[in-house]
């Protein structure tokens, strides 16, 4: 699925990949975006990061250096955007999520404006939770134990095992399954984002877009997104605007 | 809006009509200032306040003019939102002597300490007569009079219509789009008013509307329409500012005006008037690009809060325009770019206050300026573009540039980059940066949701097959005559594990052998069915052991008939 790292290895070896990851491996420019950042070189530094996670070199750490950087350069709608992308890969860490609250607030954004799909909310209960391989195994024991009491008749306790192991592992199941049906979103990330009548240049705005806010992905059609924002107003957006939180960066 | 001429109307009584009582006023009146030698005109002292009034006036001089009646003296109170207030008139009736000027002389009287003045007042005597005459009562109706005309010696004020008049003032009819217009409804009155309320809102379509706050106290003063002394009182007044250039109408208001019961048989009145339609010029301002659309005199002023700050820190830019104009319209904010910083849209501040010349005061655009980068940043000269319609032209007010100093950084010469400049969004600290790519990154990847349905799915399907094997299995045993349920079958077997264990007696381990057979197949007797027969030899085998004398060790015999029975529990239960 992730192509990214192979296609950067080939460009690389053939002489055309990106200078920037030309230049040593992901860890090393990591540490050196952080430089940049650290010295006060936002846009630089977010460039390497930017092409870290193009580079398919996702993680946690590089959307929270990401988040803060964009925060330092007054990008906040891509500084949220950078925290739930890192809360979508880590769903267990704490510190996004408290990052996360305190941009939030300081956005004036209500908590249903950042999660608009509440089976999003599912999917990431489900990662955290592993979920997935809680059910897979629970499915397993109760498969195990259900031939076995056929062999054992007299073995006490295999009916009730096999029986629970099994509810629990499809309640556990249902769980990463039901988030799976949640929509696509995205976060606005430009101030002012207008919300155009149709995918066209010509277009005429609806609206403007709350810098920060979370929106379902309806539709995608070339440049343009199709959304609905917290209003329930429905519009096409520039995808360079909102900002994907699921699946693999750019 | 209605409801606004209602209140409208209540502040106008309540503080300045006739018929109000201030805490000591005088008021000397006549019905007109121009009369003829064959007319009469009428005097109306009146003394209104909250206190005591003075039980007499006295008369003034009159210059070449006589007395011929009067004078009749009358007495209002009235409540007024929970304020008693009261007055006394002395009304006099006169007679001109001459053509040419006679004069009515100031009239003096006291409340407590205080001596109050009604100024003379001056009226043109001409040959004839100029006054209209009051129109002919008829005979046949006894009511018609008032019984106690003759003896206060004055007539009713209904007898005639009530001498009112409104106007609608503007104060120039020639102006700029985005000038200040003031428009005044005047009152006009010879008799007290106890409503007054406008029968629809005033309408002004092409202007934008500010209302004025009236004062305190409007005093009334004396006004002459048309040769007729009234008492005059503004009523409303609105700050009108022309939205489009071309003649403009304000239509006509109609206001309904109450007038007072004035005797016993007397039940008041209510009239209507109406204002006269208003046309004004409006002149248009130009449109260039850049300008602002504010009409007036302006000065613009440009300020930061912390001129010097650490990068990652945000300065506020305050530009400031003061002046008299119609600010309060201006949306716009000045496009501010300043290089090497990121400005964010400004929050708009207000400070205006509405006067009767305009609309004064400052108009504030903060902008949050977050430099990118270390060094001195200038902040560029900020233009306000705006018509000046003293000077008839558009002009610029502009600040000078203003640096703003970025300390830490990179870039900052010849200084080690600080490790972390305080950021925007975290003040007061360094960014908290991690430093491992993957150091939250662990286990495998979550199954797709399709996947651990698809899994979910056939786990269920083989627990369904399995079941229904189970289920099949035992329709056939059923079918086969086999009638225990499996869990008993399943009990009875583990019972029969435990013959012959714990040094149990071959008693006791013949008599489970017995009991687990009875309670699984029940009585046997009258049946000979295989299954029946078996069980019956069983049980008789068992029953020899039972029975049989303790000769010797009986444990292999009693396994032996625990495993018979179980195959008999497994082939026939």
């Amino acid at each position: 699925m992730r192509s990214g790292p192979a296609w950067a290895l080939l460009l690389g070896l053939a002489g055309l990949g990106p200078p920037a990851l030309a230049a040593g491996s992901p860890a090393d420019r990591f540490r050196e975006a952080n430089e940049l950042v650290r010295g006060g070189d936002y846009p630089r530094g977010v460039a390497l990061y930017e092409e870290l996670a193009a580079s398919g070199a996702e993680s946690a750490s590089l959307y929270w250096n990401w988040a803060q950087a964009a925060a330092a350069r007054g990008d906040q709608g891509e500084a949220l955007w950078a925290l739930l992308r890192a809360r979508e890969l880590d769903p267990s860490d704490r510190a996004v999520l408290r990052e996360l609250e305190r941009l939030r607030e300081g956005a004036n954004l209500d908590r249903a404006e950042i999660a608009p799909d509440p089976l999003a909310g599912l999917a990431r209960s489900a990662r955290r939770f592993r979920l997935d391989l809680g059910a897979l195994l629970l499915l397993v024991v109760s498969l195990g134990a259900h031939p076995c009491i056929q062999h054992w008749p007299s073995a006490r306790g295999l009916g009730p095992t096999a029986g629970t192991a099994l509810l629990l592992g499809l309640l556990a199941a249902a769980v990463p399954v039901a988030g799976s049906f949640a929509r696509p979103t995205g976060a606005v990330v430009r101030r002012g984002a207008p919300l155009l009548d149709s995918a066209s240049p010509t277009a005429e705005a609806l609206g403007t877009l709350r810098e920060g806010e979370v929106v379902p992905i309806l539709e995608t059609s070339g440049d343009y997104l199709r959304v609905e924002d917290s209003s329930g107003a429905r519009g096409w957006t520039l995808a360079r605007d909102v900002r994907r939180l699921t699946g693999p960066y750019r | 809006m209605k409801r606004k001429a209602g209140i409208i109307a209540l502040l106008v009584l309540g503080r300045g009509l006739p018929g109000h009582a201030a805490e000591g006023a005088l008021r000397s009146e006549v019905d007109a200032r121009k009369i003829g030698l064959e007319d009469q005109v009428q005097l109306t002292i009146t003394v209104e306040g909250a206190g005591s009034l003075p039980d007499d006036v006295s008369p003034p001089a009159f210059t070449n003019l006589k007395l011929v009646g009067g004078p009749a003296v009358s007495t209002q109170m009235s409540f007024v939102n929970g304020r008693v207030s009261q007055s006394r008139s002395w009304t006099y009736v006169l007679q001109p002597l001459l053509a040419g000027r006679a004069e009515i002389g100031p009239v003096r009287t006291r409340f407590g300490a205080v001596e109050e003045m009604a100024p003379a007042i001056p009226i043109e005597v001409v040959a004839g007569s100029v006054k209209p005459r009051a129109p002919a009562r008829r005979p046949t109706d006894p009511f018609e009079e008032d019984p106690f005309e003759s003896f206060f010696g004055r007539s009713r004020a209904r007898a005639a219509e009530p001498r009112l008049l409104v106007e609608a003032s503007p104060s120039r009819q020639s102006l700029y789009v985005g000038e200040p217009l003031r428009l005044t409804y005047y009152l006009y009155t010879q008799a007290s008013v106890s409503d007054l309320q406008f029968t629809e809102a005033p309408r002004y379509a092409g202007f934008w509307v500010e209302d004025l706050e009236r004062p305190e106290r409007p005093a009334g003063d004396a006004a002459t329409v048309e040769g007729v002394s009234y008492r005059r009182f503004p009523i409303l007044v609105k700050l009108l500012f022309p939205t489009r250039a071309g003649r403009l109408t304000i239509p006509a208001a109609t206001l309904k005006i109450a007038i007072p019961r004035q005797g016993f048989f007397d039940n008041g009145a209510v009239v209507q008037r109406s204002t006269r339609p208003i046309t004004i010029e409006a002149k248009p301002i130009p449109d260039e690009p850049g300008f602002s659309g504010a009409v007036g005199r302006f000065k613009a002023s440009v300020a930061v809060d912390h001129p010097a700050l650490a990068l990652g820190e945000a300065a506020t830019l305050r530009f400031k325009v003061e002046g008299s104009g119609n600010l309060k319209w201006i949306d716009r904010a000045p496009e501010v770019r300043v290089s090497g910083a990121k400005v964010f849209p400004p929050q708009t501040k207000s400070d205006l206050k509405t006067e009767p010349s305009g609309i004064t005061g400052s108009r504030t655009w903060e902008f949050v300026v977050v430099p990118q980068t270390t060094g001195t940043i200038e902040i560029p000269s900020l233009a306000f573009s705006y018509f000046d319609p003293s000077a008839e032209r558009l002009s610029r007010t502009e600040t000078a540039p203003l640096p703003l100093r970025v300390e830490g950084g990179a870039s900052a010469a010849g200084v080690a980059a600080p490790l972390a400049a305080p950021a925007a969004a975290r003040p007061g600290g360094p960014l908290p940066l991690r430093a491992d790519l993957d150091a939250h990154a662990s286990g495998p990847s979550p199954l797709p949701g399709r996947t651990i349905a698809l899994l979910a799915g056939a786990v269920l399907l083989l627990h369904g097959g399995m079941w229904s094997s189970t289920r099949l299995a035992g329709w056939r045993r059923k079918s086969a005559g086999r009638t225990a349920a499996p869990r008993s079958v399943r009990v009875a077997l583990r019972e029969l594990e435990r013959v012959g264990r714990d040094g149990m007696s071959k008693e006791a381990a013949a008599g489970l052998i017995e009991k687990t057979l009875h309670e699984l197949f029940g009585s046997t007797d009258g049946d000979d069915s295989e299954r029946a027969r078996s069980v019956r030899r069983l049980l008789e085998e068992v029953q020899l052991l039972r029975y049989a004398p303790q000769l010797g060790d009986y444990s292999e015999k009693l396994h032996e008939l625990a495993g018979k029975a179980r195959e008999v529990v497994r082939r026939w239960a």
